[in-house]
């Protein structure tokens, strides 16, 4: 009932205004830096088109990044998702709805704790020498446990934070899912004697797969924030071991060199891969 | 505690009576909160119960102190000093001292310094770590050269005499390092940054011979380099745990904590080595200058005037009065009473009877003795903590053992430096 | 059935180990907040310990974590206030006035919710820096409008959607205008989810880190910036002061959690009408 009036107007107009200004001129200017060569500490720049660009895929630490945030995001959706529906499963089986609704209350609690705090809690729980994580191989072995420092255990260590946060969090919605389903489909398959894994595997799962595919799409953009995490818990380090490419592009704008139009290349090239991505995995969930 | 505290208020207002008469002509019209961006240190955190004096001291100011780790400091202070220019007074140290002054991001200290507070005063090695082209730019909090700290204890059962050269020293650390005993043979730096595992490198690099720059060429990426890295890897063997990605907090924590048999590190490392309240080992504790060639890392920290936030002469000056009275013989005063040995600074406290009753006559010897082989390791020059940093991360992977090759390691930071170079023309 | 039993025992084991997790790493910061430096840098954790509030009077009194709270509640604050109030009409005008460019609106604005924040980050802060409104609360504000409405927008379109077009039918023909619809009829009916989604921006920016590192130094610093850099002092941690400055850096957004946990419940529940 599309009547002429004026309230989509009115309505739309000065939100879409400033959602269009705030996230295109940010955008235009990032570009417009990344062909300069500016520095913080220095306020003039000269244009030098392509050059930043050319140099990030000769740069051996920025390749290091590339390759961490995908281990990154391979490693924190995959966990995240295999949780949330083990875990989600788990909720809808064994326990009673009032008890369901206690764990998920419960399992809330990560996601909403601020990044910063989730990192520092767990980075003080994993101290080699006071903490409670490592304590227990600490007693057993008389040696301190340091997961931070060690380039093999690093990044698993903050990803483990991450999908701490994510994957209790999911399997509550997992959960939700899991109510909202019709009990038809799974009493006939109890009737014809089908196994509990199987029925989820078989019936449960295929129903639910658009929601599970925006959800792991969901995590795919999430976890691309891994900074706040990295930031506190290893700043990139040992070595580079946890340099994803937000931590690098951060490192060199802010820390290092105050390469601005160094860092602003590689956040050109991070929104160019995340709008495919994103655009691409949007037009096949709709 | 509280009697300590007791003690350092009733010298507070002793002083207080005291600098009332003769800083009176001194008493500046200022207003406002000036806020200091430093590193955290028991120095600056005591002065901050002396609010109230500074008040009287200078007409109304208060101020305003945020504390951030070395390498956070580093880049928060470049940042704002190069941007907008928040913060009145920079906490600043020998490696960017160079970058502060010849940006023109810090006042030159003598024109804003007060004459009765004494800057001769300062530690002459301190007072030339401040200076760049000719002036001065901040007052020393901290600073000093190496000493290499020992456990007699230790090395008497080993009956291994306190060694004078390195190679005394290497085979020295393998053969007190006892893991099973929780015992480590020393404890090095492994954390990036040109003030962490890079300071610690340098003593090795620069003993060996090595040099940063010939004029505008890079001339480091040789064999004494390599060596260098080698030796220190190599003791990375014997290293306490914790210290591949630490720095001077974690070397210092092991030692303290009595798990290092020997260390060479800054000298502070002594006053809180033999100080009961803050060391298990007090008392068991030795301390020479550093085994031949290693050379001490000179080096000073301290406050500065910072150019953009204090826009007009007034407020130069207003902070230049806070910089003069933080580092005050008062103020050194009230640091020694309450035993912060790494805080001091100025001559007359150092060779004061004071300070010989608190820590030995010996100390003071010993300090003499390696001010003779400290030397500026470092390149001096505004892009060092560009280079140095850069080196550390490098440092860093090859110590964890992510990288191997050294060469290789090297070779990239040649690249590196002459890039920084010519960015720099 | 005693292979069901066990099934049933061992996934109930596991989810109370999970929700142990869930919770215990926050009781413990919580607990070591009470706890004197010297209890907790034993190599032994310590459960029974004697109590002080040292650590809390320091970091409440500590006038960077007062600032930080202020500049907080400030800046998140005014962004979910006017990102509520241009956000709400625009999500209503999106949901019920569908034309071709709706689904083209509903993509850019999710898309704008997955921007990653250092790809926003850098040339913001190059822009306020050039303007001279680096490290203030309006550029910080102005800064989270952007996360707030594409969130607000993009969670309210559904809740709008919900409302049941009947209702809205039935107030057309007894005359009411589509302004007095909005404002009489739909925004009461959807009012839990929408402060479900108001709620959740809330806690999106105040938790938000990267912005707020890149583009305050010193004025605007937020609690997360300000929480942080207490964690990383370096020397001599004061473990006690961390871990109470982090437990009162969660509080605010932990408060959320009944309305969040109801929004997620509204959420699904339309799907079993």
């Amino acid at each position: 009932m599309s009547q002429k009036n004026s309230l989509p107007a009115v309505f739309l107009t000065p939100a879409m205004g400033i959602l269009a200004v705030l996230a295109l001129v940010p955008t235009a200017y990032a570009i417009y830096i990344s062909f300069q060569n500016r520095e913080l500490s220095r306020p003039d720049g000269s244009l030098v088109g392509f050059a930043n660009y050319i140099d990030l895929f000769s740069d051996r630490r920025f390749i290091n990044a590339i390759g961490v945030s995908l281990t990154w995001e391979a490693v924190t959706v995959g966990m995240t998702l295999l949780i949330a529906v083990g875990l989600g499963i788990l909720l809808f089986e064994c326990v009673s709805p009032r008890t369901r609704n206690l764990l998920a209350l419960l399992f809330l609690v990560p996601v909403i704790l601020p990044r910063v705090s989730a990192a520092f809690v767990w980075k003080f729980a994993f101290h080699p020498l006071y903490g409670i994580a490592t304590y227990p191989y600490k007693a057993i072995t008389g040696q301190p446990l340091d997961l931070l420092s060690n380039p093999a255990t690093a990044l698993a260590t903050v990803a483990l934070v991450d999908v701490w946060q994510w994957g209790l969090f999911f399997a509550v919605i997992v959960l939700k899912l899991l109510e909202t389903l019709p009990p038809q489909p799974f009493e006939a398959a109890k009737l014809d004697h089908a196994r509990t894994w199987e029925i989820y595997a078989f019936i449960a799962l295929p129903m639910l797969k658009a929601p599970l595919i925006s959800l792991a799409f969901v995590k795919m953009i999430e976890s691309l924030r891994a900074f706040d995490l990295i930031y506190v818990m290893t700043r990139g380090g040992p070595g580079i071991a946890t340099e994803t490419l937000d931590m690098y592009a951060f490192s060199q704008g802010f820390i290092e060199s105050g390469r601005i139009s160094y860092a602003s290349s590689m956040a050109v090239l991070m929104m160019i891969a995340t709008s495919i991505a994103f655009t691409f995995i949007w037009k096949r969930v709709q | 505690m509280t009697k300590a505290k007791t003690l350092v208020s009733s010298i507070a207002f002793a002083c207080l009576l005291s600098t009332g008469l003769t800083t009176v002509a001194v008493a500046a019209e200022c207003s406002g909160t000036i806020k200091v961006l430093a590193q955290p240190r028991d120095g600056l955190t005591l002065l901050e119960d002396y609010k109230s004096e500074f008040e009287k001291l200078s007409g109304g100011a208060s101020f305003e102190i945020d504390y951030l780790n070395e390498n956070d400091r580093r880049a928060k202070t470049k940042a704002d000093a190069s941007t907008i220019g928040k913060y009145n007074v920079y906490y600043i140290d020998e490696a960017n001292v160079a970058l502060f002054a010849s940006a023109g991001w810090v006042a030159p200290l003598m024109d804003y310094y007060p004459a009765d507070y004494d800057y001769a005063d300062f530690d002459p090695g301190r007072q030339k770590v401040a200076t760049y082209d000719g002036k001065v730019w901040f007052a020393p909090v901290t600073g000093g050269g190496d000493l290499m700290v020992y456990r007699k204890d230790l090395l008497e059962a080993a009956g291994i005499a306190p060694p004078k050269t390195l190679d005394e020293y290497v085979a020295a650390v393998k053969k007190l390092n006892q893991p099973d005993q929780g015992i480590y043979g020393t404890a090095l730096r492994g954390q990036r940054g040109s003030g962490a595992n890079v300071w610690r490198w340098m003593p090795f690099f620069k003993g060996f011979g090595g040099n940063w720059f010939d004029g505008k060429t890079p001339v480091f990426d040789g064999e004494q380099a390599v060596k260098a890295t080698e030796t220190y890897l190599e003791l990375f063997k014997y290293s306490a745990p914790g210290s591949q990605t630490g720095g001077w907090d974690e070397a210092v924590g092991a030692f303290t904590s009595g798990q290092v048999a020997m260390l060479i590190e800054s000298t502070p490392l002594v006053g809180m080595a033999i100080d009961p309240k803050s060391s298990k080992v007090a008392g068991k504790v030795g301390y020479l200058p550093p085994p031949a060639p290693l050379t001490g890392g000179g080096y000073g920290h301290g406050l500065a005037i910072g150019m953009k936030a204090n826009k007009d002469e007034a407020s130069k000056a207003c902070a230049g009065l806070f910089v003069a009275w933080a580092t005050s013989k008062e103020n050194e005063a009230r640091r020694l009473e309450a035993g912060q040995f790494s805080e001091l600074n100025r001559t007359s406290i150092m060779t004061s009877p004071k300070f010989a009753e608190l820590y030995g006559p010996d100390l003071g010897q010993a300090l003499a003795d390696t001010g003779k082989v400290t030397a500026v390791n470092f390149w001096q020059s505004p892009q060092w903590p560009d280079l140095g940093d850069r080196w550390g991360i490098i440092l860093e992977e090859l110590i964890t053992g992510t990288r191997s090759d050294i060469k290789e390691g090297l070779d990239e930071l040649d690249g590196f430096a002459k890039d920084l170079v010519a960015r720099s023309q | 059935m005693t292979a069901h039993t066990l099934g049933r025992l061992v996934g109930r084991l596991i989810l109370g180990l999970a929700a142990f997790s869930a919770v215990f790493p926050m009781f413990w910061t919580a607990l070591n907040a009470f706890k004197n430096r010297v209890d907790i840098v034993t190599p032994t954790p310590l459960f029974l310990f004697e109590p002080t509030l040292d650590n809390f009077a320091y970091v409440l009194g500590r006038e960077s974590v007062f600032a930080g709270l202020v500049n907080s509640l400030l800046i998140s604050g005014a962004a979910v206030l006017i990102g509520a109030v241009l956000g709400l009409p625009a999500a209503y005008a999106i949901a019920r006035y569908p034309n071709r460019w709706s689904r083209d609106i509903q993509f850019f604005v999710l898309s704008l919710r997955f921007l990653p924040p250092v790809a926003i980050a850098i040339p913001l802060m190059v822009i306020w820096l050039d303007f001279g409104f680096y490290d203030t609360r309006l550029s910080m504000i102005v800064t989270y409008l952007l996360l707030t409405l594409a969130t607000i927008i993009w969670l309210s379109v559904p809740a709008f959607a919900r409302v049941p077009k009947e209702v809205e039918e039935a107030a057309r023909v007894d005359g009411y205008g589509p302004y007095a619809i909005f404002f009489l009829i739909a925004l009461p009916i959807a009012l839990r989810s929408l402060i479900g989604a108001v709620a959740f921006a809330f806690v999106l920016v105040w938790n938000e880190f990267l912005i707020a590192l890149m583009l305050t130094t010193s004025d605007a610093k937020t609690l997360p910036i300000v929480a942080s850099e207490l964690t990383q002092l370096g020397r001599d941690v004061p473990w006690g002061i961390l871990n109470a400055s982090v437990v009162l850096l969660s509080i605010p957004p932990l408060l959320f959690i009944g309305v969040l946990s109801g929004m997620l419940n509204s959420a699904f529940k339309r799907k079993t009408q």
